[in-house]
């Protein structure tokens, strides 16, 4: 009935320059090109003026926290053993509102609108991921 | 408090059709929903040959189509179509079927939702939300790798940000819990009528914090339809019409604290059609996907004021003998998840005064949400027994 779950990121045609970005260190997103507007989930047009001219850009990788919550069943076999998760919605300077986890080790009580910064962690496959880290 | 809006009260849900609900195995989707139509035409008196509308929503399981006219047999259908606005599918379909009545398009028109995705010895949740992670690729692949696993982790974090942001508490959250479980004790159709504490909230199992278990709704297999017809030819069938006094839909792309809610403005513009407002409403059948979801349309919906909605639950206003009765069957917390037909169908026993145990005092005006989405899609209805 249900077909398997991957834990795994699924990297596909469109996300190259995204999952490039993170092997920098760079959490990058689309931008219209024609309205300055940044595009979260990737898109083909730009979801306020229309335009076609989408280009990635090098994000700043910092905002606030919009929401967090703690993972404590896992679903996936890759979360086996990592519980709990510091799940944490990101609300980031560009105005895009990013679904992430802290990163490994930050243990500390978070609070919505704390300022948080990407940072990048290895996934069992070796993909790059972005998730946060605390700013002072 | 009177209407001028030309659909107000002018359409009716005439038969409701419920199979057996819950942890029910071995039928499958289609079979539950061919139940349940048969079951909803008896109820209203009606033959097959009556029925020449029918409009259907699959669940999560995906589990019937367009095949299912061929399966009940029903040779002379003049509108059928199957639709989808998940949680608010229901509240959707009861107005398209009302429009389409009015209009002259159909006479009686079917409307059916059915899902079987519990398997013996699966778990809920798995039978769920596990079943959607492996289905996104791209950037969006990675949230659920990170954790992001099915909708609990979207719903958990807004209801967290409700608690940052207005002081909301887990003993609020688990008040609406406990106010459900109150509710299906009364309800022979409930799955979960065991007693509950708040210490038995407390210890139920975190699925995401803040959302333990009892947080979340059930998963159930079963179907529920209802027959809507013209309120002219609804007055000489079986049973009491039930009227549809406003309905509306509104959808957002995500949440934006800075705008009216989907809610907001699905229940105004509902309430508008009815000419009411929200204290006028004697009843509520809210959409309990989570009890955080009851908390924020309590507050949209303006029975109380933004950032209000914990500790009007924890007033016991939603419970029996309470101020505004809310979801008297148990919901889908307690009772049984049929998406937006759980409120519709306890709206529909409550206003013809068969809810037994449990049956509200005041079924004047019903208000009744449906959701969708990580509050992407909403239906409101506003029923009762009275056409104005």
């Amino acid at each position: 009935m249900a077909e398997e779950a991957r834990a795994l990121p699924a990297v596909d045609e469109r996300s190259v320059p995204f999952f490039e970005a993170a092997e920098r260190g760079v959490l990058a997103l689309q931008r219209c090109e024609a309205c300055r507007k940044f595009l979260h989930p990737v898109r083909g047009r730009c979801t306020g003026c229309g335009d076609t001219r989408i280009a990635w850009v090098d994000s700043s990788g910092r905002g606030r926290i919009w929401s967090h919550g703690r993972l404590r069943r896992s679903y996936l076999p890759e979360h086996e053993g990592k519980l709990p998760l510091a799940l944490v919605w990101v609300e980031l300077e560009e105005q895009v509102r990013f679904a992430s986890r802290m990163a490994t080790g930050e243990d500390a009580t978070l609070r919505t609108g704390d300022r948080v910064a990407v940072v990048f962690e290895r996934l069992a496959d070796g993909t790059a991921v972005p998730v946060f880290r605390r700013e002072a | 408090m009177s209407s001028t809006h030309p659909l107000s009260g002018r359409t009716a849900i005439t038969g409701l059709g419920m199979t057996e609900l819950g942890r029910v195995y071995g039928r499958s989707a289609t079979d539950f929903a061919v139940d349940a139509v048969l079951r909803a035409l008896a109820d209203a008196g009606l033959a097959k040959a009556d029925l020449d509308g029918l409009l259907l929503n699959a669940g999560i399981s995906q589990g019937i189509d367009l095949s299912l006219a061929q399966a009940i047999g029903l040779p002379g259908l003049r509108l059928q179509t199957q639709m989808n606005g998940f949680g608010s599918s229901a509240g959707q379909m009861v107005g398209y079927a009302a429009m389409a009545v009015n209009a002259g398009l159909a006479k009686h028109v079917a409307c059916v939702f059915a899902d079987a995705p519990l398997v013996a010895g699966s778990r809920a949740g798995q039978a769920y939300g596990g079943a959607r992670a492996g289905a996104r690729r791209g950037v969006m692949s990675v949230a659920p790798a990170l954790g992001f696993v099915g909708p609990i982790p979207y719903y958990a974090l807004h209801a967290q940000r409700h608690m940052d942001l207005y002081g909301t508490t887990q003993d609020q959250l688990g008040a609406i819990s406990l106010t459900s479980r109150a509710w299906a004790r009364k309800n022979p159709l409930a799955t979960l009528r065991e007693p509950l504490d708040l210490a038995g909230y407390h210890a139920s199992p975190w699925i995401v914090e803040p959302f333990h278990v009892l947080d979340c709704c059930l998963v159930s297999n079963g179907a529920i339809c209802v027959i809507v017809s013209a309120a002219e030819h609804a007055r000489d069938l079986a049973k009491p019409p039930v009227y549809v006094r406003g309905l509306a839909q509104a959808h957002q792309l995500e949440w934006d604290d800075e705008a009216p809610s989907l809610a907001q403005r699905s229940s105004a513009a509902a309430f508008a059609m009815a000419g009411c407002g929200a204290r006028d409403i004697t009843l509520a059948e809210l959409y309990d996907c989570y009890t955080f979801t009851v908390i924020t349309t309590l507050e949209d919906y303006g029975f109380c004021k933004r950032g209000e909605g914990g500790p009007f639950a924890q007033s016991g206003a939603l419970g029996p003998g309470g101020r505004l009765p809310t979801n008297t069957g148990g919901g889908m917390l307690s009772g049984y998840y049929m998406w937006g037909m759980t409120p519709i169908s306890e709206a529909v026993i409550q206003a013809r005064g068969d809810g037994g145990e449990r049956q509200a005092p005041r079924t004047d005006l019903i208000a009744v949400s449906g959701n969708g989405g990580i509050f992407n899609y909403h239906a409101t209805l506003v029923l009762s027994p009275h056409a104005r």
